[in-house]
């Protein structure tokens, strides 16, 4: 346990360290910029349907993906380029601990960064709409959310040199593009099963609802179910984490 | 009989053991082991001493045949890293940690008490930095803290990568003492070196590798005798370097001589006959001597040698 605690302190460090957390930070901001500037002289219906159209859709497209694509691609792939890892490998310490100690660090990481911003644009909500209604779903979506990306790309930062890029490409090509043309495709959406977890908590009769439950096409919404995808998603990649700490060389480059 | 390969009571066990990547065969068929005591890896660069070396630690699977630590293979049973510490080449250390918070963190991950922390700090001497930044730390006191942190464990069995690189002389003489203090208690010390002097200085015995291939091994003096028949190439720096040329030429122990300028070079079989002589000719010729140095101490070359002559 002293071990597990030890790598999610210093890997916690490790992926917000230096000047990141600023860049992240300043883009978890976006969304409660938008929430500002596109709420002002409106009605409170109209304020929390904006705050559905904009700046939720840009938490869970935008800040989201991008913030756990740099925070999980750097938990092992920060200590793979930094040839930290036999460090951590020669070390009488099964190898799915590390993964999953990994996994929460950078997990805890994103989920602040990223709820930062959501708290902040729902306080802005409350402050136009005077309602908390959006504060607990939000927090819930971004939990889920941060959960099922950050484990996918711990995995794809310990594949390859370039995760950034290729988690780009993913977040705006796959994400962005093609799971929205095709709905039958949101079941393996991510950021759909963030916002399936926003509409299971979130009443039917609030503002914005319909509109949302299209952008999950054929997802339907649910706190529980969306719990468990992300839940399922993190067990499969910290096993796999495991598996490839365990197989793979370690040239120490 | 035993090869002087095999350690008389290994802890250490290679077996034809065999790596590439790719088409690059970085070790080819290594077979040797290594017990308690100070164990020197020697070869130089690119020779194959961390590839064997992070194949022994599990890092690396061999291609081809089979490694073991304690009995166990490092790669199918983790627990067995309780007992073993590596001080990687590479800085693999956390910048952003302290000295301290590094060697701590060591020491939860291999599960010991951290009661040992500031023993470890003081045993490689970096008491003074322990609470700065490992990123302010130069070359040398990284090397430090990384042989802490492999102290703090309390390993049986020590395997340590270049550990001299970037240490001033006196770090160098200090960590020596470090190792040759552990091997003595009866821990199994491997350090790799490119530097023959280094190893000579602490090792007891020498695994010599050469292009990923065994090229000597057993004590250093019996290496040293190995290496009897390559000729030393002896620069000398001489007033009349023709006079003293002329007079050295008939030596027995002279191989060859060739004069340029007022510079010597000389090619010798009995090193310690010709140390003796030259002063000798200088002083009888009335003439000074100004410098007497080895012009070939290239380790590589040395080594290449010993591989043609395996081959």
């Amino acid at each position: 346990m002293r071990a597990f605690v030890s790598i999610v302190r210093v890997t916690f460090r490790q992926v917000v360290g230096g000047r990141r957390w600023i860049v992240l930070g300043l883009l978890a901001l976006l969304p409660s910029v938008v929430m500002w500037f596109s709420s002002m002289d409106s009605t409170a219906s109209a304020a929390i349907d904006r705050y559905h159209d904009a700046p939720l859709a840009m938490l869970l497209l935008l800040v989201v993906p991008i913030v756990t694509l740099v925070v999980g691609s750097g938990a092992l792939g920060d200590e793979r380029r930094d040839g930290t890892l036999s460090f951590l490998l020669v070390r009488p310490i099964r190898r799915s601990t590390i993964a999953l100690a990994k996994l929460v660090a950078a997990w805890l990481a994103a989920a602040v960064i990223a709820g930062a911003g959501g708290v902040l644009a729902s306080l802005l909500l409350a402050m136009r709409a005077g309602t908390w209604i959006t504060l607990g779903p939000t927090l819930l979506a971004v939990a889920v959310g941060t959960a099922g990306y950050t484990a996918v790309f711990m995995v794809l930062g310990h594949l390859t040199s370039r995760a950034v890029l290729i988690g780009l490409v993913y977040v705006f090509v796959w994400e962005s593009g093609i799971s929205f043309a095709a709905p039958a495709l949101a079941n393996v959406s991510l950021s759909r099963i963030g916002l399936s977890a926003y509409l299971g908590l979130i009443p039917a009769s609030t503002p914005g609802y319909t509109s949302l439950t299209e952008a999950l096409g054929s997802l339907a919404p649910g706190a529980g179910g969306a719990l468990a995808k992300a839940l399922s998603i993190s067990v499969v990649c910290v096993l796999f984490a495991a598996l490839l700490l365990k197989k793979r060389d370690a040239t120490g480059e | 009989m035993t090869s002087p390969a095999d350690a008389a009571n290994p802890t250490v066990e290679v077996r034809q053991a065999s790596k590439w990547f790719g088409q690059k065969v970085a070790v080819s068929d290594v077979s040797c082991s290594f017990g308690p005591g100070l164990s020197g890896l020697l070869g130089p660069n690119g020779a194959g001493k961390t590839t064997l070396l992070r194949m022994i630690c599990g890092l690396l699977s061999p291609s081809d045949g089979e490694v073991s630590i304690l009995g166990t293979n490092p790669r199918r049973d983790h627990r067995i890293y309780r007992k073993v510490a590596l001080v990687p080449e590479e800085d693999a250390v956390y910048g952003y940690l302290t000295a301290r918070a590094f060697v701590a963190f060591a020491a939860d991950l291999s599960g010991v008490s951290r009661n040992g922390v500031d023993a470890a700090i003081a045993s490689v001497d970096l008491d003074d930095a322990a609470d700065r930044p490992i990123s302010g730390f130069s070359k040398g006191m990284r090397q430090r803290a990384k042989v802490a942190a492999a102290l703090v464990t309390d390993p049986e069995v020590l395997i340590l990568d270049e550990p001299l690189n970037g240490t001033d002389p006196v770090q160098r003489a200090h960590l020596i003492d470090v190792f040759r203090r552990l091997a003595a208690g009866g821990r199994t010390v491997i350090v790799s070196s490119h530097v023959l002097a280094e190893v000579e200085r602490m090792a007891d015995r020498v695994i010599a590798i050469v292009d990923g291939r065994l090229a000597a091994a057993g004590g250093v003096h019996a290496i040293r005798r190995a290496m009897a028949d390559i000729p030393y190439r002896i620069r000398i720096d001489v007033e009349d370097a023709r006079k003293v040329a002329a007079t050295l030429v008939g030596a027995e122990s002279v191989t060859s001589v060739a004069v340029a300028g007022s510079t010597i070079h000389i090619e010798t079989s009995d090193l310690p006959d010709l140390g003796r002589r030259v002063p000798r000719v200088a002083r009888d010729l009335g003439v000074r001597l100004t410098a007497f140095e080895p012009e070939d101490e290239s380790l590589e070359s040395v080594f290449r040698y010993l591989v043609r002559r395996r081959s």
